[in-house]
């Protein structure tokens, strides 16, 4: 019985890149054989994937304020998906160029004095907005670690980056209500479990009159929309600071929100 | 010891213990971190190259205690609560049969160190206690000895503090001695446990350290030798849970 066992335990419980381990450790999931593809990676096992999968998405449906939680769902429950986007991403010549040369959105690599000198309108100067109005920073979104490959681990952290992009994008406010309305957007264009998960489960904590304009009219236009733009991971945001905010919504296509969504300036 | 306030601890025995302790003066003393300026000179300076084992990493001596003092640090919010979920709540049952063992009564002076969440604490470290020679009639360590740089200068201050007569005891994680609870337990401990630490606590790296401290601890009998090493007599030891954990005694004469 031990026998028949044996292989099934060593693919659930062995480590990605990690030989066949001697008699002695077969069970132990962290060992010098498998080191880690990029800083902060965690190697883990597919049963580790699936523990970690199932006790995020409960965890962060418990405590929604866990965002680490849905970080973690995301990486391990992304990475057929994520494969897909990144394929999508070399097809394409801008996708292909940030693939390349993997740029990075945070306070380090921003030049804050040059995007506040903009016009107002350009994209660059209403990214900043949303910032200064939600008060969030770029700085808030954290390494990727269990994703078992280090291309595709840019790519997720690229999705995470340009999150904010988004909501300057839609127009939409860093509330419950705007969040799902970006969620359901980003699941449509990304197929990403995690995001899909987010766009269902999301709504669970809102009020019957929330969940009405939700479910009439803002799902459908951001599902809409979805369909409609290129994939926004395409976008070479750096690139397109002084771009107007309008000019790129025509040229992906996103309308007018059906309705103001309270918070956004 | 690491139990959520000492008072809880002892209610849980019956109320007989629970006077029997108040009696007790117990001390605790906590954060055991060999990293202050004055442990470092005194380590000889010969030792300032030689490394050692953080979890499967190996770093040197000196990195050791602060390495160690970090994962405390980053595990002290949610200590308890994850002891709980981790060990299914046996690990009360651990120190329940730890306090058995001890019979404490009014007027024992007992020393307790790496005292986690207990009451009333000094700030120490267990290779040089801030306490006289001869002056405890027990010293107690709970899962504590296992993350010190020098477990050999932990046990020597344990006997240099106690009374003659006094009494060592030590509840720590230890080998399984039964094959297939062996495979079971190093299953949940690398599966299951970092897992447990990354969701309810947001921190893999701790909990992926303290599985891997557990395996670099010495077994029963090489730690049983180490007691007696620091002058301890009768020495002896009792596993619990198939070895998971055991309780080691010994004497001072």
């Amino acid at each position: 019985m031990a026998n028949l066992l044996r292989p099934v335990l060593r693919r659930l419980c062995g480590l990605p890149g990690l030989q066949r381990p001697a008699a002695e450790m077969p069970l132990r999931a962290r060992s010098d054989g498998a080191g880690p593809l990029y800083s902060h990676h965690i190697p883990t096992s597919p049963l580790q994937k699936a523990l970690l999968a199932a006790g995020s998405a409960a965890m962060a449906l418990y405590n929604p304020y866990r965002h680490d939680m849905v970080a973690v769902l995301g990486e391990t429950t992304g990475h057929r998906t994520l494969k897909v986007l990144r394929d999508q991403m070399r097809r394409d010549p801008e996708g292909a160029q940030i693939l390349q040369e993997r740029p990075r959105i945070s306070t380090s690599t921003l030049d804050l004095g040059k995007l506040q000198s903009l016009p107002e309108g350009s994209l660059g100067r209403e990214y900043l907005r949303f910032l200064d109005v939600n008060r969030v920073s770029p700085d808030t979104r954290a390494p990727t670690r269990f994703v078992d490959d280090e291309e595709l681990a840019y790519v997720i952290q690229r999705y995470r980056e340009v999150h904010d992009m988004l909501h300057t994008l839609l127009g939409m406010p860093t509330n419950i209500l705007g969040e799902i309305v970006v969620k359901w957007f980003e699941a449509v264009q990304t197929g990403l479990p995690m995001c899909i998960l987010g766009a269902f489960f999301g709504p669970i904590r809102l009020g019957t009159q929330s969940l009405q304009v939700l479910v009439s009219e803002l799902i459908p236009w951001a599902i809409q929309n979805g369909r409609r733009a290129p994939c926004v991971l395409n976008l070479y945001y750096e690139r397109r600071w002084e771009q107007s905010l309008r000019a790129l919504r025509e040229e992906l296509g996103i309308t007018a929100p059906p309705m103001h969504v309270q918070g956004l300036a | 010891m690491a139990a959520p306030g000492s008072c809880a601890l002892w209610s849980y025995c019956g109320r007989g213990w629970s006077r029997a302790m108040r009696g007790c003066q117990l001390l605790g003393l906590r954060s055991s971190w060999p990293g202050d300026p004055l442990s470092a000179r005194l380590l000889s300076q010969e030792k300032r190259a030689a490394e050692t084992h953080f979890g499967f990493e190996t770093v040197s001596e000196e990195e050791k205690g602060g390495k160690v003092y970090q994962v405390f640090e980053s595990v002290a919010k949610k200590y308890d609560v994850m002891n709980d979920m981790m060990s299914l709540g046996i690990h009360r049952v651990w120190k329940d049969l730890l306090l058995w063992k001890m019979r404490p009564l009014p007027g024992t002076q007992l020393l307790d160190v790496a005292g986690g969440t207990g009451l009333a604490w000094v700030l120490g470290d267990a290779e040089e206690l801030p306490f006289d020679d001869d002056k405890f009639d027990i010293y107690t360590i709970a899962f504590g000895i296992r993350n010190v740089t020098h477990i050999d200068q932990a046990l020597q201050e344990a006997h240099r503090v106690l009374k003659p007569g006094g009494r060592f005891l030590c509840l720590e994680f230890s080998q399984v001695n039964n094959p297939l609870i062996s495979r079971l337990y190093d299953l949940y401990s690398f599966q299951v446990i970092p897992v447990l630490g990354e969701v309810i606590a947001g921190d893999w790296k701790s909990y992926q350290y303290l599985v891997e401290s557990i395996r670099r601890f010495p077994s029963q009998e090489e730690f049983k030798e180490m007691i007696e090493d620091a002058g301890f007599h009768k020495v002896t030891y009792k596993s619990l849970t198939s070895g998971i954990v055991a309780i080691h005694s010994g004497f001072k004469l």
